[in-house]
């Protein structure tokens, strides 16, 4: 069977913005693939070539076998996408919404209604189902987003962001629902800045960046790619710092982060962890907080391009 | 439209007989979840439906208790001011429900809702389509509305129940243009201020520069070139003359111009559709 996804040298600039860079990707049927990578990574620019909306200027995309821009009509009809933005849906009712948009992927008329109740059930929001979009809160019309998303069932669904400006329960929420969706034997493709949620829920991960692929593989995969630990160090003077100890036998390599701090990737922190500290107290390098962590995907991101998602994430 | 469903046929898989009809099925479903839409829109913003269903018949009470009597009726050429406003007055109406009519198609464009429904497996023209069924149906009622105080106001239409009918064919023409014109600029606009400013520039001057207050024999010769330029004035000449005067050959000759202004309106507005949803892939 052709892979869920596939991309082949994609590309698509703005003008001089080269938004996508030979893009190329592959998701395999009942995958969860994270797509990761900053703001402005090209993470929606993608998912806008997957879903027919943006023609792409060079190279393949194909859904489930169907080429995105010779096919577009087989590709739209097996695949649900929810947006990074809510969808306006003007004055009408959660029901409403989900029940037009169920006419729109043409599924049976008389149908529509168990098959729009089962929709809202499944993201909980059938007890506010007869109430205006308008009036739910931004989780509740992310949730209404998603309900809409698996009406009919797709073979592929695309999330741009689901869990975007959540709070810890809906993420949770949306979480499970992306499990369950799994069970049901979808692949999921999923754009996310959350790492945490990557390494939660996905399978595969691809981390892309100026519209590159920058790595590719499993969370597992790719955590331990980085090494056996990562030390953390705050300092005043993380240059200094990063002279001194770069010589030692026990690094590996040291990134300075954006806000300074120091992740040092070593074999064993058993062993790197007291030498800091006395390599700092000999050279009179005052340390603020030193911590170990087993690698993260954050660290990942920062091995392959210098730089942190985290606080790129964090920002608003 | 046509040309959509054909591509859709061609893309349907060859093995699936009847597919056709399916597809012609489906096109209809889509128009009525859209149109569905708009109706449920309509009746929550009560307040705007009273107001729209009830302002041409004020306008018309207006125009019949007041106006009337600072009008020379020699100019206007018949007795019955009320009747000779009426085509203006409808004319009128559309050329407001045009530029709020199409509001909501800027807002799903503003919005991302467009996305969404581009995102599925629908025909390009049902959002079309379904707005221009949906705004001649509520485009006729209320005309229909104007046409019965009209009617308890004294007026008698010279060609009886059906010249009504023809009159009411005429305005649901003009509203196609009018509204697949407003459309257009909903498309072609980089956001919603501009579309207002344009908007809200061409409407008066539109009814002003047409036959709609004063009969084009009435005019300098400039303005009557200028007035027959614009569309408005061969729907408005058509209605009027099927109100006052009877069944004669400018009412045919004024429906062929209206035809052909409404399928170059028609096209200008498909072509900013698909200029608006180009960077996308057709389909
Ligand atoms: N319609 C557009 N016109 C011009 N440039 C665009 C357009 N859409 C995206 N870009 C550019 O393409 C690049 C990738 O944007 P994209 O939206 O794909 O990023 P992203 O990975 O989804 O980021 P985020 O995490 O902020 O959602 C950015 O540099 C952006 O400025
Ligand atoms: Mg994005």
């Amino acid at each position: 069977m052709s892979p869920a996804i596939e991309t082949v040298a994609l590309r698509k600039t703005f003008g001089d913005n080269v938004a996508i860079d030979a893009l190329d990707l592959s998701v395999e049927r009942g995958d969860v693939f994270g797509l990761l990578g900053p703001n402005g990574a090209g993470k929606t620019t993608t998912i806008r070539m997957l879903t027919t909306l943006l023609a792409p200027d060079s190279g393949a995309a194909r859904v489930c076998g169907f080429d995105v821009s010779a096919q577009p009509s087989e590709v739209r009809q097996r695949i649900g996408y929810v947006m990074q933005r809510v969808a306006y849906r003007g004055l009408l009712t959660g029901r409403e919404c989900v029940e037009i948009e169920a006419a729109l992927y043409h599924l049976p008329r008389r149908e529509i209604p168990v098959l729009a109740e089962a929709a809202l059930d499944a993201v909980g929001m059938l007890p506010h189902a007869d109430r205006r979009w308008t009036t739910y809160s931004g989780g509740m019309q992310k949730r209404l987003d998603l309900a809409c998303g698996l009406l009919h069932s797709p073979e592929v669904l695309v999330l741009d962001e689901p869990s975007l400006g959540l709070d810890v329960q809906s993420r949770h929420n949306v979480w499970e629902f992306v499990a369950d969706r799994r069970l049901g034997g979808a692949t999921i493709l999923l754009a996310t800045n959350y790492l945490d949620e990557a390494d939660r829920l996905c399978n595969k991960v691809a981390i892309i960046d100026h519209g590159r692929v920058v790595v590719q593989g499993s969370p597992s995969e790719l955590k331990r790619s980085v090494g056996a630990d990562v030390v953390e160090v705050a300092t005043r003077e993380p240059e200094r710092l990063r002279r001194v100890i770069e010589t030692e036998r026990w690094v590996k390599k040291i990134v300075i982060g954006e806000l300074g701090d120091l992740h040092i990737f070593v074999e064993d922190a058993a062993v790197a962890l007291p030498a800091v500290m006395r390599i700092g107290l000999e050279h009179g390098i005052g340390l603020e907080r030193v911590t170990y962590s087993q690698p993260s995907l954050d660290d990942v991101f920062l091995l392959h391009t210098g730089r942190e998602l985290r606080e790129v994430a964090m920002a608003p | 439209m046509t040309v959509e469903q054909i591509e859709e046929k061609q893309s349907a898989p060859a093995d699936s007989p009847g597919s056709g009809a399916g597809t012609r099925r489906q096109y209809a479903q889509e128009v009525l979840a859209l149109a569905r839409r708009w109706w449920i829109e309509l009746l929550r913003e009560r307040l705007n439906l009273v107001f729209s269903l009830a302002q041409p018949a004020i306008w018309l009470v207006f125009f019949g208790a007041g106006v009337e009597r600072a009008i020379d009726t020699k100019v206007i050429g018949t007795d019955d001011y009320i009747g000779f406003m009426l085509a203006g007055i409808v004319t009128f109406t559309i050329v407001g429900n045009g530029v709020s009519g199409a509001m909501p198609l800027l807002w799903d464009k503003e919005t991302g809702y467009l996305d969404r429904l581009m995102s599925m497996p629908i025909a390009r023209s049902s959002v079309i389509v379904s707005r221009f069924v949906f705004q001649v149906a509520q485009q006729s009622a209320q005309i229909l509305l104007v046409v019965l105080v009209a009617l308890a106001l004294g007026v008698r239409i010279a060609t009886g129940p059906f010249g009504m009918l023809v009159i009411l064919l005429t305005a649901a023409l003009l509203t196609m243009s009018v509204t697949a014109a407003f459309s257009a600029l909903a498309y072609a606009v980089p956001q919603h201020g501009t579309f207002f400013a344009v908007a809200g520039f061409v409407s008066l001057p539109l009814l002003f520069m047409s036959n709609a207050f004063v009969p084009l024999e009435a005019m300098p010769v400039w303005m009557e070139v200028v007035a027959r330029l614009n569309p408005l004035t061969y729907a408005i000449e058509a209605m009027r003359t099927l109100v006052l005067n009877g069944w004669e050959p400018r009412v045919a000759a004024s429906l062929a111009v209206l035809l052909f202004a409404g399928a170059i309106c028609l096209a200008l507005g498909t072509w900013q559709f698909r200029k608006q949803t180009g960077e996308r892939v057709r389909g």
